[in-house]
C-alpha cells in the first residue's frame, strides 16, 4: 500500500513536471498576450497562425490535477 | 505508459507534488477582469504595484540606515514616514478586501528585484 | 490542415522509419517538412479544434521523447500549428539561423530539473539564531530618543531586512556551489529564487547525457552539505528550457 502510493507521487511528480515543459517551455511560434475581459480569454495572434484555443489550454491546465 | 523521470529525491513526496503543482500552475497570474470585479480587479492591480514600491522603497530606507549615513532625526523622520505608509496600505487593502496573497500576482521571483 | 511542428537536424532516411513507426496524436500519421538541414515533424489535426486535454499534450510529449533518442531537436511548445505544408517551410526559412544556432545549442544535449525545497520558517529561525548571535552588541542604539514609535519601527524593519538579506545570501551561496560544480560537468543552467515560501530554487541544466550518474552524485553531496534542504531531481529531458525562443 505504501509503495503503492510512492509510485503514484511520482508519476505524479514526472507527469507535472512534464505538462509543465509542454504547455509552458519550448519553442514558440508567436508570441501571445493574453488578456480576460469578461471570462472570455482573447488572443493575440501574429503572423497567420492559429493556436489550440485557449479553453482548451484552460482545459488541459485544470485536468493536471491528478486524483487519486 | 509515463517512465518515471524523477533521478534523485529527498523528503516527502507528497508536499512536492503540491508545491510543483502549484508552481506550474499559472492561474494566479492571471488578472481575471468581470463586470461584477473590475473594481477590485484593478484595485488588485494597481495595490500589487504600489505595494511592489513600497517594498522596494522600504528596502533602500533601511540600506541607507544600516549605513550608517543617517542622522539621528533622518531615522526618525523615515520610521515614521514608512510606518504610515505601511498603515495606509492596510488600509487599502482592507477596503478592497484584498490580502497579501492576492496581491501575489506572478511578477517573477522577487529575489531579484529585491 | 493544422500541424504539431519539431525541428530536427540532418534529415535522415532513419526519421521516416521512425516516422512510420510512431503514431501522431489521435491516431495521426506523422511526417516530415525540410527547408535545408531543418526539418519539422508534423502530423495533421482535423478540423479546427486540437482535442486538448491531459492524455494527448502526455502523448505529444511522449513523440518528443522518442524523436529526442535518436535526433538533436527543439521541442515545440504543446498547441503549435500552422495552416499548411507551405507556411513551415516559409516559416523555417525565415527563422533558419536562429533554429540553426539552436539546434547546434542542444547537439548531443539533455535537460535536467532540480527543485530545491526547505522550511523557509525553519532555515529563518537558523540564519537568525545564527545572527543574533555574531551581532550581540551592534545594534545601534544612538537615538537620543527613548521608546520612540518610530525608532522602534526602523529597528524592527532593519532586523527583518537584514533576515531577508542572509536568507537570499544563503541561497545565492547553495546556488554558486551548485554553479561551480556543474562548470566541472561543462553544463548551462538557469536558476530561479525564492519561488515560494518552500521552494527555494528551481533550476534547469543543460548537459551531455552521460554525465548524469555525475550528476546524481553531485546533488548528492550537496545534500550532504545542506541537510535542512530537500532535493528532487528529474530528468532527461529534451530541452525545453533553452530554446525558449520566439519564432516568427
Amino acid at each position: 500500500m505504501i509503495d503503492n502510493n510512492v509510485v503514484d507521487k511520482s508519476k505524479d511528480i514526472t507527469i507535472l513536471e512534464l505538462l509543465d515543459r509542454v504547455l509552458n517551455k519550448g519553442v514558440i511560434l508567436t508570441g501571445d498576450i493574453v488578456i480576460s475581459v469578461a471570462d472570455i480569454d482573447l488572443i493575440y495572434l501574429g503572423v497567420k497562425l492559429m493556436l489550440s484555443s485557449v479553453e482548451t489550454m484552460e482545459q488541459i491546465r485544470s485536468g493536471k490535477s491528478i486524483s487519486k | 505508459m509515463i517512465e518515471d523521470k524523477i533521478l534523485y529525491n529527498t523528503g516527502s513526496l507528497d508536499e512536492f507534488s503540491e508545491e510543483i503543482e502549484k508552481l506550474t500552475n499559472s492561474e494566479d497570474s492571471r488578472l481575471k477582469l468581470t463586470p461584477k470585479n473590475a473594481d477590485s480587479g484593478l484595485a488588485k492591480l494597481v495595490l500589487t504595484l504600489v505595494e511592489l514600491i513600497r517594498k522596494l522603497v522600504e528596502k533602500q530606507a533601511m540600506r541607507r540606515v544600516d549605513g550608517g549615513s543617517l542622522t539621528d532625526e533622518e531615522i526618525e523622520r523615515l520610521g515614521e514616514t514608512l510606518m504610515n505608509l505601511e498603515l495606509k496600505m492596510e488600509e487599502l487593502k482592507e477596503h478592497f478586501h484584498l490580502t497579501d496573497r492576492d496581491l501575489n500576482i506572478n511578477l517573477g521571483p522577487l529575489g531579484d528585484l529585491m | 490542415m493544422i500541424y504539431s511542428l519539431l525541428s530536427v537536424k540532418r534529415n535522415q532516411e532513419e526519421l521516416n522509419d521512425l516516422l512510420n513507426q510512431l503514431k501522431g496524436i489521435s491516431g495521426g500519421s506523422l511526417s516530415s517538412v525540410s527547408y535545408a538541414t531543418i526539418t519539422a515533424v508534423v502530423s495533421e489535426i482535423n478540423g479546427n479544434h486540437l482535442i486538448a486535454d491531459q492524455s494527448n499534450a502526455v502523448e505529444y510529449a511522449r513523440i518528443i521523447e522518442a524523436l529526442a533518442q535518436q535526433f538533436t531537436l527543439l521541442p515545440m511548445r504543446f498547441g503549435s500549428m500552422m495552416e499548411t505544408n507551405d507556411a513551415i517551410t516559409k516559416m523555417m526559412e525565415r527563422n533558419c539561423l536562429e533554429i540553426q544556432q539552436n539546434l547546434q545549442k542542444v547537439d548531443n544535449k539533455v535537460e535536467y530539473g532540480l527543485k530545491i525545497f526547505c522550511d523557509s520558517g525553519k532555515l529563518r529561525e537558523k540564519i537568525k539564531a545564527s545572527y543574533e548571535l555574531n551581532t550581540q552588541s551592534s545594534i545601534k542604539t544612538t537615538s537620543q530618543i527613548i521608546n520612540s514609535i518610530y525608532r522602534d519601527y526602523v529597528d524592527k524593519k532593519l532586523a527583518e531586512h537584514r533576515l531577508e538579506d542572509l536568507l537570499l545570501t544563503f541561497v545565492d551561496s547553495v546556488i554558486a556551489g551548485i554553479t561551480g560544480s556543474l562548470n566541472r560537468l561543462k553544463a548551462i543552467c538557469k536558476f530561479r529564487k525564492m519561488i515560494t515560501e518552500t521552494t527555494i530554487i528551481d533550476a534547469v541544466f543543460l548537459l551531455d547525457k552521460k554525465n548524469e550518474r555525475s550528476l546524481v552524485h553531485l546533488i548528492d553531496d550537496f545534500k550532504n552539505q545542506f541537510n535542512e534542504l530537500d532535493f528532487v531531481l528529474t530528468g532527461p529531458w529534451p530541452p525545453y528550457n533553452f530554446v525558449e525562443t520566439t519564432i516568427k
